[in-house]
């Protein structure tokens, strides 16, 4: 029973480590302005209707490692009610890397669901 | 006292956080804790506007259910800086003397310290001229009432310096620095906020550092501009001076060099640039240790 709900979130990691990134990127192109961390968690559990997937604390450690990429850029800006904040907005590269990685993923999700569906056709 | 899941503030939850990460990167740890306080509080800040009423500790324990357990953050955080890429390539070395010492010139380490340290005298002329002027503004400001809110408004811009300065120094230094600010506390009054600034160390170092680097970064740029510029006059010294008949400066007198003497000259220019180069990569990598130190609360 412990191997398989450790089984379970090592899955669920791994299918996050990959994920989360397109997530991120589909997000933000969609997004009117740039968003900081705290509201793009919201977002992302109003779009998803139900908790997300992976915890939200896990949301920041992504987008620094997309803004090194050069996906995301950021700019900090001074808050009146506190500390400054760090916004983020996807740059031209991340609107082309979101176009392919759309597209790999509908692939891959078409094959997986093909194959768990048995569907040889 | 710190237990288990037993956490009621997010100060808790930052110490809890900073233990699971000791050993990290300073810079790593420094945007995790700006990352949670930043969530955190704004998690409580949004729940504090929707209901008036409200148990603060049922509150945060659903934040953190939501944010993560200090372990998992730390783990995200983790296996993210093992999956991002070196900041430079790692190198292949060549095994020969003459291709360490000619290999110096497809090394990004070496051009981002050599960029580096040519613009130093710009960047170091900002942070100091900045430092020195609005530090003086602030101490002849302190006479006045309203000095103690300049002097905060001062030591603020020097931390933005820090962090500016933090960026460059892994863009072309190729040292991890941290991407966000040091944290100042929110929720608490001005005066704290203030108090802050000039209590903690983080700030008089970043000042120290800024003003260090006019001095520094003049001295940079001068090594890089004369040692290039005089690689660059032995190399063309052959043309310059049998085909355009421009003799040699030294000491305000003109003289021609031996012809024979000319291509051993012009190799001695071809030498110093990957010489210049490993000077360039030496300093950077010594500078990156300092700015960190420096830059980077421990």
């Amino acid at each position: 029973m412990g191997y398989e709900i450790d089984a379970n979130k090592k899955f669920q990691k791994e299918l996050n480590s990959g994920t989360s990134a397109l997530v991120l990127l589909s997000l933000l192109a969609r997004a009117e302005k740039p968003m900081y961390g705290y509201q793009i968690a919201k977002q992302l559990e109003a779009d998803s209707g139900r908790l997300p997937m992976m915890k939200q604390g896990a949301l920041y450690p992504v987008l620094r490692s997309m803004e090194n990429s050069g996906l995301l850029a950021s700019r900090v800006d001074p808050s009146v009610s506190g500390p400054p904040r760090r916004y983020y907005h996807i740059t031209a590269g991340g609107r082309e890397t979101l176009e392919s990685w759309t597209k790999i993923w509908n692939r891959t999700k078409s094959f997986v669901d093909a194959v768990l569906g048995g569907d040889h056709d | 006292m710190l237990r288990g899941g037993n956490m009621e503030h997010i100060q808790d939850y930052l110490d809890r956080l900073r233990m699971e990460l000791k050993g990290c990167d300073p810079a790593l740890l420094q945007d995790a804790l700006f990352d949670a306080e930043d969530h955190l509080r704004t998690a409580l800040e949004s729940v504090r506007e929707d209901n008036t009423d409200f148990d603060e500790a049922e509150a945060f324990r659903k934040i953190v259910e939501r944010y993560g357990s200090p372990m998992e953050t730390a783990q995200a955080y983790r296996d993210i800086e093992a999956r991002l890429s070196p900041i430079w390539p790692s190198e292949s070395r060549p095994r020969s003397p003459a291709g360490r010492f000619f290999g110096i010139l497809g090394d990004p380490r070496a051009w981002g310290a050599f960029l580096y340290m040519f613009f130093a005298f710009l960047t170091g002329g900002v942070y100091g001229l900045w430092s020195l002027i609005g530090g003086a503004g602030s101490l002849l400001c302190s006479i006045f009432i309203f000095g103690i809110p300049v002097a905060g408004l001062f030591m603020f811009s020097i931390r933005g310096l820090a962090l500016l300065e933090g960026r460059l120094v892994q863009a072309l230094l190729g040292v991890r620095m941290p991407l966000r600010p040091v944290f100042i506390q929110s929720g608490i009054g001005w005066g704290m906020k203030i108090k802050l600034l000039f209590t903690e160390s983080q700030s008089w170092k970043a000042l120290i550092y800024t003003l260090l680097q006019l001095p520094l970064g003049f001295a940079y740029s001068l090594f890089i501009a004369l040692a290039l510029a005089l690689s660059l006059s032995f190399i063309a010294a052959p043309l310059l001076e049998l085909v355009f008949g421009l003799p040699l400066e030294l000491f305000g007198t003109d003289a021609f060099t031996p012809v024979w003497l000319l291509p051993v000259v012009c190799l001695a220019g071809i030498f110093m640039l990957p010489l210049i180069l490993h000077a360039a990569r030496w300093i950077g990598k010594v500078h990156g240790r300092y700015a960190k130190a420096m830059l980077v609360r421990k």
